[in-house]
C-alpha cells in the first residue's frame, strides 16, 4: 500500500440558501484507503462527497483531488475530471431505464470516446467479475435493488478512477442484499481501489472501512482508524 | 375547493418555467389564430366588406340629359335610396406621356352621401375649378401623383388634388359640378341601393322600379355592383387561395403547439399527482388541480394573444385587402369571440385527455409513471444505437424521441407544417418574383427615352418635368447615336397606334418595335416574334377574350389605314389590350411615323447618370424618363405577408420545439443529472438534447418540404387562375435543387433554434440539486 494523497480538503465550506450544510472541514485520504463517512441526517455527509466529486462548488476552501485543485477547473474540466478520476455510487442506483445493464454500464467507457464494441467487452468483463453476466441484457426496471447496484458499481469501476465514491450504497437495500454489496465493495478496496463512502449502517462501516468520520452539523465530530472486523 | 386552489396555484409558481411557456405558446398560438382567422374572414369577402362600409351602389345608371332631367331622375327613384344626379364627361385623354386611358369625369359636390361614400386616402376632396381627384385603389400608386396636370385640347386643365377610391368604380375622375359643366358633359349619372340586390333579376327589378316613368331612350346604360365584384375579384383574386392557405396552416399550427404543450404539461406531473393522490386528494379534485394549474396561464396567454393579434395582425390582413378598398379594417366580433372561447376549450380538452387518465392512475403507479413510459420499440432503437460509432451523446439523443412517441408525433407535426410554410412562403415568393421580372422587365440595366407623343393625343403633364419632348434629330439619326453612346448594348424604337379590332367591341393599342426586339422585347411563350408586315404576336388573355387562337388572323383598323395581321406568337405582358407587331406593319398602317420612345440597354457597370447624360447631349429634344420602379404592389404585398406569416408559423413551431425540450429535459433531469455525474459534460448534454430535436427537425424538413412543394403546385395554378396570369410554367419552375437542400434543413434550424436555449439551460443545471432534490 503507498501513501500518496488521493483527496485533500481544507477548511471547506458550504452554505446553502438557507443553511449551513458544511462548515470548515478538512479531511485526508489516501491511496487504498476505505473511509467511512458517518453522521445523522442533514449533517452534510452527501455534500461533502458532491464537493469530492466536483458536482457543486465550494462557498470557500479547497478540494484537491489527485493534485487537482477543483477550484481551478472549469464546468467542463470538471465532467473530464469524473470520467477518468471519479467513480460514482447512489443510493438510488440512477441507472437509465432505456438502456439494458450492460449498455448502462458501457455509457461510461463510450463517453470518453472508447468504441461501443470495446466499450462492451469491458462492461462483460466487469459482470463477470461481479457476478452478474447472466442479468447482462436485462432492463433496470426488471432488476432486482441488489443487481441494480451491482450494475451500477461495475458503471463506477468502467474507467479504472482513482477513487471511488458510494452515496449510502445500501441505503434503497434489504440487508441481505445490503451485504452482499458491501462485500463487493470492500473486495474492491482490498485489491487496492481507494473508498470512500457514506452510510447511516455502523455494523457496515466498521466492517468494511479503515476509517470512520462523523460528520455532525457540517463539522467532523470525530475520526477513528479501525481494525477491519473480517 | 380551497385545497385544488392552493395545490393548483403551488403548481403553477413551482413550475414558474412551464407556467410561462403555456402562456407564451397560448398567447403566440392566439394571436395567430387571430390572423388567420381575419385572413379567411377577409379574403373571403374584401370586396363585399370595402361594398357595405362604403354603402357602395348596386346599380349606376347613365341618362341622356337631353331626354330626361334632374328633377325627373329624382322622382323616379322615389323612396329608393340614390345618389345624383351627377353631370358626367368622358375625357378622352390617351397614352400618352404617361399613361391614362379614357376618363370618365363626375361632377360631384361631397364625396358622401347616402350611396358610394368615398374614402380619400390621399390629398383631398375637389372644391374649386382646376381641380380634379383620381378614383385609385388605397395604397396603389401610378405615374400621376398629387400636383400631376392633366391636359386635354380644348379643355381647361385640371390638377390632382386628391386620390378617393370607389368601390362600385361608379367614375374614374371626379371634379366640382361648377368644372364639370367646362368639360361639356354627356351623361346624367345616378347611383342607387335596393334593398335586394343578391341576384341579377333583383337588381333587374330594382333597375326597373326606379327608371318607370321616365322617358323613352333616357336611359344609356348601367352597371351592375355583381359586374363590379366580379371584375374586382378577378384582379384582386390572386390573393386569395394565398390567404385561405396561410389562414388554415396558422391555425393548425397553433392547435397542435397548444394541444402538444398542455397535455405535456400534465404528462410530466404524473408523479405529482401520484403525491397528490397519496395526501387524499379525490380522483376529481386531482383533476380539478390539473384543469386548474394550465387554465391560469392559458387564460391570461390567450387574453393577450387576442390583444396583440389584433394588434399585430391587422397591419399585415389589411395591407392584404388594401387593394379591395379597404381602408378601415376590423375583425368582424366572431374572430375576437372565437380566439377568447375556442382557445381556453382548446387547452381544456388538450389538458382533459391525459388528466383523465391522471384520475384513473393508481397512487403507487403515478409516482414511479412519471420518468418515461418504455415500448420495446424504444428500447430496441435505443440499444441498436448504442452500437452505432456515433458519439455516445449524439446516439442517446436520437434515441429521445422514441421514449415519448406521441409527443415527438406533435412536434413533429409542427415541425413538419413549418418547414412547409417556410417551403411554401418561399415558393410563392420565388414565384412572383419571376413574374414580375417576365412582365415587368427589370430597368435597372435600361433607360427608356422619349422623342416625343404620338401626334394628335393628350398629354398628361407633369409640372415638374417641364415641356414635352420632341427628338431634334429624325428616328434613324437618333437611333444611330443611342446606338454610338458608350456603354450602349441594345436599343429598340418602339411607336404605337390606337386600333380598332372588327369584331371586338374594345381597342387594342399595337406598339411596334424596331431593333434588338430579342434582348429588350416581351417574352415570347408560343409561336414567335413577328418577323414581317402581316404578323402580330398577342397575350394570351387577348386570345381567351376574343376566343382566338394562334394562327388566325385580325383586322385591325388604325385612323383610315386597315390591315389584315396573323397571330404567330403568344407573348408574356401585364395589359391584355397592348398587340405587338413589327415595325414593317407600322409601315402599312401609318407609313412614315417616327419611333416615339427607345429603350436603351448599357452594359454593366456603366452608370446611369452621365449615359444619361451622354443621351442628352446627343439629341437635347430627347427626355429619360426617371428609373421605373420594376415591381408592382400586389407583388409588394404578397410577398411581405409571406415574410412575415413565415416568421410567424416558424416562430410559433419553434415554440413547440422549444416546449419539448423543456418538458423532456424536466423528466430526464434526474438521468441528466447522473450523466453528467459519470463525466458527461455540459457541451455532450445540449448536444443531447438538440440532437434529439435536430433528428425531428430533419424529418420534419425532409417530409414537410415535399409537401410544401405540392401546396406550392396545387396553389399556384389557381392564383393564376384566378389573376388570369400567363405563362404558368413560370410560376411553378422555381424550385431548384439547392433552394430545396435548403429548404428541407429548415426544419433542422427551426428544429435546433427551439432547442439550444433549454438545452443550454438543462445542461448547466447544478447536478447537486437535481440529485438533491429527485
Ligand atoms: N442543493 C441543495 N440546496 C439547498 N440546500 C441543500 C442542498 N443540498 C443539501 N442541502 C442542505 O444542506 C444540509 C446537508 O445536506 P446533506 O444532503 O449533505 O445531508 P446528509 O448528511 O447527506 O443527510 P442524509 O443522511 O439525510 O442524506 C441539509 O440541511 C440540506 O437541507
Ligand atoms: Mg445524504
Amino acid at each position: 500500500m503507498n501513501n500518496d494523497v488521493v483527496v485533500a480538503i481544507t477548511d471547506l465550506r458550504k452554505e446553502y440558501a438557507d443553511s449551513v450544510a458544511l462548515n470548515g472541514v478538512s479531511l485526508t485520504v489516501r491511496a487504498g484507503e476505505a473511509v467511512a463517512v458517518m453522521g445523522p441526517s442533514g449533517s452534510g455527509k452527501s455534500t461533502l462527497l458532491n464537493m469530492i466529486a466536483g458536482l457543486d462548488r465550494p462557498t470557500s476552501g479547497s478540494v484537491v483531488v489527485h493534485g487537482t485543485d477543483l477550484g481551478s477547473l472549469d464546468e467542463t474540466g470538471l465532467a473530464l475530471f469524473r470520467r477518468r478520476g471519479i467513480g460514482m455510487i447512489f443510493q438510488f442506483f440512477n441507472l437509465l431505464d432505456d438502456l439494458s445493464a450492460l449498455d448502462n454500464v458501457a455509457l461510461a467507457a463510450q463517453l470518453t470516446g472508447t468504441p461501443a464494441s470495446q466499450a462492451r467487452k469491458r462492461a462483460l468483463e466487469l459482470f463477470g467479475e461481479l457476478g452478474i453476466s447472466n442479468r447482462r441484457n436485462i432492463y433496470p426496471a426488471r432488476l432486482s435493488g441488489g443487481e441494480r447496484q451491482r450494475v451500477a458499481v461495475a458503471r463506477a469501476l468502467m474507467n479504472r478512477p482513482a477513487l471511488l465514491l458510494a452515496d449510502e450504497p445500501t441505503g434503497a437495500l434489504d440487508s441481505r442484499s445490503g451485504e452482499q454489496v458491501m462485500d463487493l465493495l470492500l473486495d474492491l478496496n482490498q485489491i487496492g481501489q481507494t473508498l470512500l463512502l457514506v452510510t447511516h449502517d455502523e455494523r457496515l462501516a466498521t466492517r468494511c472501512a479503515s476509517r470512520v468520520v462523523e460528520v455532525v452539523d457540517g463539522r467532523i465530530a470525530r475520526e477513528q482508524s479501525l481494525e477491519r472486523t473480517s | 375547493m380551497s385545497a385544488v386552489w392552493s395545490a393548483a396555484w403551488a403548481a403553477v409558481r413551482r413550475r414558474l418555467l412551464q407556467t410561462i411557456v403555456i402562456g407564451v405558446v397560448v398567447c403566440a398560438s392566439t394571436a395567430t389564430i387571430v390572423m388567420a382567422l381575419g385572413l379567411l374572414e377577409s379574403a373571403a369577402a374584401p370586396f363585399d366588406r370595402a361594398f357595405a362600409t362604403q354603402r357602395g351602389a348596386h346599380l349606376a345608371a347613365a341618362f341622356d340629359p337631353a331626354k330626361t332631367s334632374d328633377d325627373q331622375l329624382r322622382k323616379a327613384a322615389g323612396q329608393t335610396e340614390s345618389a345624383g344626379p351627377f353631370a358626367q364627361s368622358t375625357l378622352d385623354t390617351s397614352t400618352g406621356e404617361i399613361f391614362k386611358g379614357t376618363l370618365t369625369v363626375a361632377g360631384r359636390a361631397d364625396p358622401g352621401g347616402p350611396v358610394d361614400r368615398l374614402t380619400i386616402w390621399e390629398g383631398r376632396w375637389a372644391t374649386a375649378p382646376g381641380e380634379i381627384v383620381l378614383n385609385r385603389a388605397p395604397g396603389g400608386n401610378g405615374r400621376t401623383n398629387l400636383g400631376f396636370q392633366l391636359t386635354v385640347p380644348g379643355r381647361p386643365t385640371l390638377t390632382v388634388v386628391g386620390f378617393a377610391h370607389s368601390v362600385t368604380g361608379s367614375a374614374d375622375a371626379w371634379v366640382t359640378p361648377e368644372q364639370v359643366e367646362a368639360l361639356q358633359p354627356t351623361v346624367l349619372q345616378m347611383l342607387y341601393r335596393f334593398p335586394n340586390a343578391g341576384t341579377a333579376a333583383e337588381v333587374a327589378e330594382g333597375q326597373k322600379s326606379v327608371t318607370a316613368g321616365l322617358p323613352e331612350g333616357a336611359l344609356l346604360g348601367t352597371l351592375s355592383h355583381l359586374t363590379v365584384k366580379d371584375k374586382a375579384t378577378s384582379e384582386l383574386g390572386v390573393f386569395i387561395p394565398f390567404l385561405l392557405i396561410f389562414g388554415v396552416l396558422g391555425l393548425v399550427v397553433a392547435v397542435l403547439i397548444v394541444a402538444n404543450v398542455v397535455s405535456g404539461a400534465v404528462v410530466a406531473g404524473f408523479r405529482h399527482i401520484g403525491m397528490l393522490k397519496a395526501l387524499g386528494f379525490t380522483p376529481g379534485q386531482v383533476m380539478a388541480v390539473y384543469l386548474v394549474m394550465v387554465s391560469i396561464p392559458a387564460v391570461a396567454g390567450c387574453v393577450l394573444g387576442t390583444l396583440a393579434g389584433n394588434v399585430f395582425a391587422k397591419p399585415i390582413v389589411q395591407d392584404a385587402v388594401e387593394g379591395f378598398g379597404v381602408t378601415e379594417l376590423s375583425f368582424a366580433p366572431w374572430v375576437n369571440a372565437v380566439a377568447l372561447l375556442g382557445m381556453p376549450a382548446l387547452v381544456i380538452s388538450a389538458a382533459l385527455v391525459p388528466a383523465i387518465r391522471a384520475r384513473r392512475l393508481p397512487a403507487a403507479q403515478a409516482i414511479s409513471a412519471g420518468t418515461t413510459a418504455h415500448s420495446g420499440r424504444a428500447l430496441r432503437v435505443q440499444r441498436w444505437l448504442s452500437g452505432t460509432p456515433l458519439p455516445r451523446s449524439v446516439s442517446l439523443g436520437l434515441g429521445l424521441p422514441f421514449a415519448r412517441l406521441g409527443r415527438s408525433a406533435l412536434t413533429l407535426a409542427a415541425v413538419v407544417l413549418g418547414v412547409m410554410t417556410v417551403t411554401l412562403a418561399t415558393g410563392v415568393t420565388m414565384s412572383i418574383t419571376a413574374y414580375n421580372d417576365a412582365v415587368r422587365p427589370s430597368y435597372a440595366d435600361r433607360v427608356e427615352v422619349l422623342a416625343g407623343g404620338p401626334p394628335g393625343l393628350p398629354v398628361m403633364r407633369n409640372p415638374e418635368m417641364g415641356e414635352p419632348p420632341a427628338a431634334a434629330l429624325s428616328d434613324a439619326d437618333d437611333e444611330k447615336m443611342l446606338r454610338a453612346v458608350p456603354g450602349t448594348a441594345a436599343v429598340m424604337a418602339v411607336s404605337q397606334l390606337e386600333t380598332e379590332v372588327a369584331g371586338g367591341t374594345q381597342n387594342a393599342t399595337v406598339l411596334f418595335y424596331r431593333g434588338d426586339v430579342s434582348a429588350l422585347g416581351p417574352r415570347v411563350l408560343t409561336g414567335h416574334w413577328p418577323d414581317g408586315p402581316g404578323q402580330v404576336a398577342v397575350p394570351s388573355r387577348f386570345l381567351n377574350q376574343r376566343g382566338l387562337s394562334v394562327g388566325d388572323t385580325i383586322t385591325v383598323q388604325a385612323k383610315e389605314n386597315r390591315t389584315q395581321l396573323k397571330i404567330v406568337g403568344v407573348v408574356l405582358t401585364n395589359n391584355e389590350d397592348q398587340i405587338f407587331a413589327d415595325w414593317t406593319a407600322l409601315n402599312v398602317l401609318a407609313p412614315g411615323t417616327r419611333a416615339h420612345a427607345y429603350q436603351v440597354k448599357f452594359t454593366p457597370g456603366t452608370d446611369r447618370a452621365s449615359f444619361t447624360a451622354a443621351i442628352g447631349k446627343g439629341d437635347p429634344g430627347l427626355r429619360v424618363l426617371p428609373p421605373r420602379d420594376g415591381s408592382s404592389s400586389t407583388a409588394v404585398i404578397i410577398i411581405s405577408a409571406s415574410v412575415v406569416l413565415t416568421l410567424v408559423l416558424g416562430a410559433v413551431a419553434a415554440l413547440g420545439v422549444f416546449n419539448t425540450v423543456v418538458l423532456n429535459a424536466r423528466e430526464r433531469r434526474r438521468d441528466l443529472g447522473m450523466l453528467k455525474s459519470i463525466g458527461m459534460t455540459p457541451r455532450q448534454v445540449t448536444v443531447l438534447l438538440s440532437t434529439s430535436m435536430g433528428a425531428l427537425g430533419l424529418v420534419g424538413g425532409l417530409v414537410g418540404m415535399p409537401v410544401g412543394v405540392a401546396v406550392h403546385q396545387l396553389l399556384v395554378p389557381a392564383m393564376a387562375h384566378a389573376g388570369q396570369a400567363d405563362a404558368v410554367d413560370i410560376l411553378m419552375d422555381v424550385y431548384h435543387a439547392p433552394a430545396l437542400a435548403l429548404l428541407a434543413l429548415a426544419g433542422v434550424v427551426i428544429a435546433v433554434l427551439g432547442a439550444l436555449v433549454p438545452a443550454r439551460g438543462a445542461a448547466h443545471l447544478s447536478i447537486a440539486t437535481v440529485l438533491h432534490n429527485e
